[in-house]
């Protein structure tokens, strides 16, 4: 099984109202005692472009392996695509 | 009473008396130098670097690259030099034999006495002290921006720093560190190495090296003490503030997740090097300096990117024997959140591994950018609201470190003129 790296979008209020809308609440994993989460995967290479594409964005490879600091603007459209997709393999398309 | 540090030799302060600072300054040439020379000035000066008495010789680098010693034997684990160009040495007429004064800002901060001027290969000195000579790992990197030549000799700053605030009361001195841990009746003291703000993660770290360094001591008086030590030094962009780092350390005693009586804050200067094992070698020099008994390393201490094993910081110690090092290493594993356990703990203890999460400051730091506040288990909210109020006291709105707070910060110290 290959490998994936995860984006991590936190559920603030207004994301979770629109999972609710969008009947995907299920979707979102808890995680650190209560926090709601969608672990959007990506591949190694997907990892490497977004890293490059982002610059201020960080894989974390020393501790939880996920890609973090990603600009808000960014994980907004991940999430909204996620919303319109209701699927968590968005990057591709996000990449695009 | 003698007070005693790393390499069983005396700290002794080398800083110029008032009474004679005149004098000795007098028609020295003058020779300014970078902040961060100006740093390790103070650090030689107060003794945080002892048994150094200046910036090394040859003979010392040399053997401090191969041996990680002292020509004299005494362990010493990353290069302390003072770097000049040859136009520098042409231009101020800096000779061996002669004494000059460095200045910093305009400001007089110590009387070199120049004892050689030498070429060392930049290349074997990174790969030595670094293990790569890849330019991407910062220490290397600032190695490779040493200049020509490099100048041996003992220092002695002209007066004292002042240090501003928020910092003032954090910059402890080693001989007054050694007061304050007898003030407190501290039988034992534990360092936690630290250039970020703390969550859990972090605490659980602290705690679990006090209870470790405890031991056998009685307890109807706490005996033993955490002192922090954050490392106050060159900041990347990306960076937590070094404002932020020291008072949301400082808060976690004053909101009374650490007691009182066994908790104090403090900050050293230096250029973090990220040289991993050395540097935590380095370290345990520094905290014994300070009086410390105890020193914890955790996973990958000092590291940056992949370039050294998660534990090599741990195994470096075994290589020399206990009665060469004033401090003893406490090497510790990771804590994490683990649901089953519902609490944050401790890799040694937890046999969950399949369902523990792991938690770091840049995943908590994703968490606060997208909108949400972390529970307190992770993340204590004192230091969550410290952290937006030294955002706008302190960074410019940001709480890490920008191009505005670069240019703009209030310094960490300034040196009086004369």
């Amino acid at each position: 099984m290959t490998e994936t790296f995860p984006i991590n979008i936190w559920i603030n209020e207004e994301r979770y109202q629109k999972l609710q809308e969008a009947g995907l609440s299920a979707m979102a994993q808890e995680m650190l005692a209560g926090l709601k989460v969608l672990r959007v995967p990506t591949t190694a290479e997907q990892r490497d472009d977004i890293l490059k594409k982002y610059p201020t964005a960080k894989y974390d490879s020393a501790t939880t392996k996920s890609i973090e600091l990603l600009p808000r603007d960014a994980k907004d459209r991940i999430f909204s695509l996620i919303v319109d997709r209701k699927t968590l393999d968005v990057i591709e398309e996000f990449l695009k | 009473m003698s007070e005693i540090g790393h390499g069983g030799r005396e700290i002794v302060e080398r800083i110029l008396d008032p009474r004679t600072t005149g004098e000795r300054i007098k028609g020295l040439k003058k020779v300014p130098v970078r902040e961060q020379i100006a740093v390790e000035v103070i650090d030689i000066a107060y003794g945080f670097f002892s048994p150094l008495q200046g910036f090394l010789g040859k003979k010392d680098v040399q053997s401090v690259c191969k041996k990680m010693r002292l020509a004299d034997g005494t362990i010493w684990s990353i290069p302390i030099v003072f770097d000049l160009s040859d136009k520098e040495i042409a231009d101020y007429g800096v000779k061996e034999g002669e004494s000059i004064l460095l200045t910093y800002k305009d400001s007089p901060i110590a009387v070199f006495d120049v004892e050689e001027i030498y070429e060392y290969n930049k290349q074997e000195m990174a790969k030595d002290v670094y293990g790569t000579n890849e330019e991407k790992h910062p220490g290397v990197k600032l190695t490779y921006q040493y200049k020509d030549k490099f100048v041996g000799g003992k220092i002695t700053m002209v007066s004292k720093p002042t240090i501003n605030e928020p910092f003032t009361e954090f910059l402890v001195t080693p001989l007054e560190m050694r007061k304050k841990i007898r003030e407190k009746g501290w039988v034992r003291t534990v360092a936690h190495q630290t250039r970020n703000v703390p969550h859990t993660g972090h605490e659980w770290l602290m705690k679990g090296s006090w209870l470790s360094a405890y031991g056998e001591l009685p307890v109807e008086k706490m005996m033993v003490g955490v002192i922090v030590n954050a490392i106050i030094g060159e900041k990347r962009p990306g960076d937590y503030i070094d404002e932020a780092i020291v008072l949301c350390h400082d808060v976690l005693r004053k909101a009374g997740y650490f007691r009182e009586d066994v908790h104090l804050t403090s900050i050293s200067l230096w250029d973090m090097r990220y040289a991993g094992p050395r540097e935590a070698v380095f370290h345990a020099a520094l905290r014994a300096n300070l009086g410390i008994t105890h020193h914890m390393f955790g996973r990958d201490h000092a590291g940056v990117g992949t370039y050294y094993g998660p534990y090599d910081a741990h195994r470096i110690f075994d290589q020399f024997d206990s009665n060469e090092l004033n401090i003893k290493p406490v090497r510790v594993l990771e804590w994490w959140y683990c649901p089953v356990c519902a609490e944050v703990t401790y890799m040694g203890l937890c046999n969950h591994k399949d369902k523990v999460q792991n938690f770091s400051g840049t995943l908590i730091r994703s968490i606060i950018q997208d909108g949400v506040k972390p529970p307190r288990l992770i993340f204590r909210p004192e230091v969550f609201d410290l952290i937006e109020e030294c955002a706008n006291k302190y960074g410019m709105g940001s709480a890490y470190v920008t191009k505005d707070y670069l240019a703009n910060r209030n310094p960490v110290f300034t040196f009086p003129k004369l």
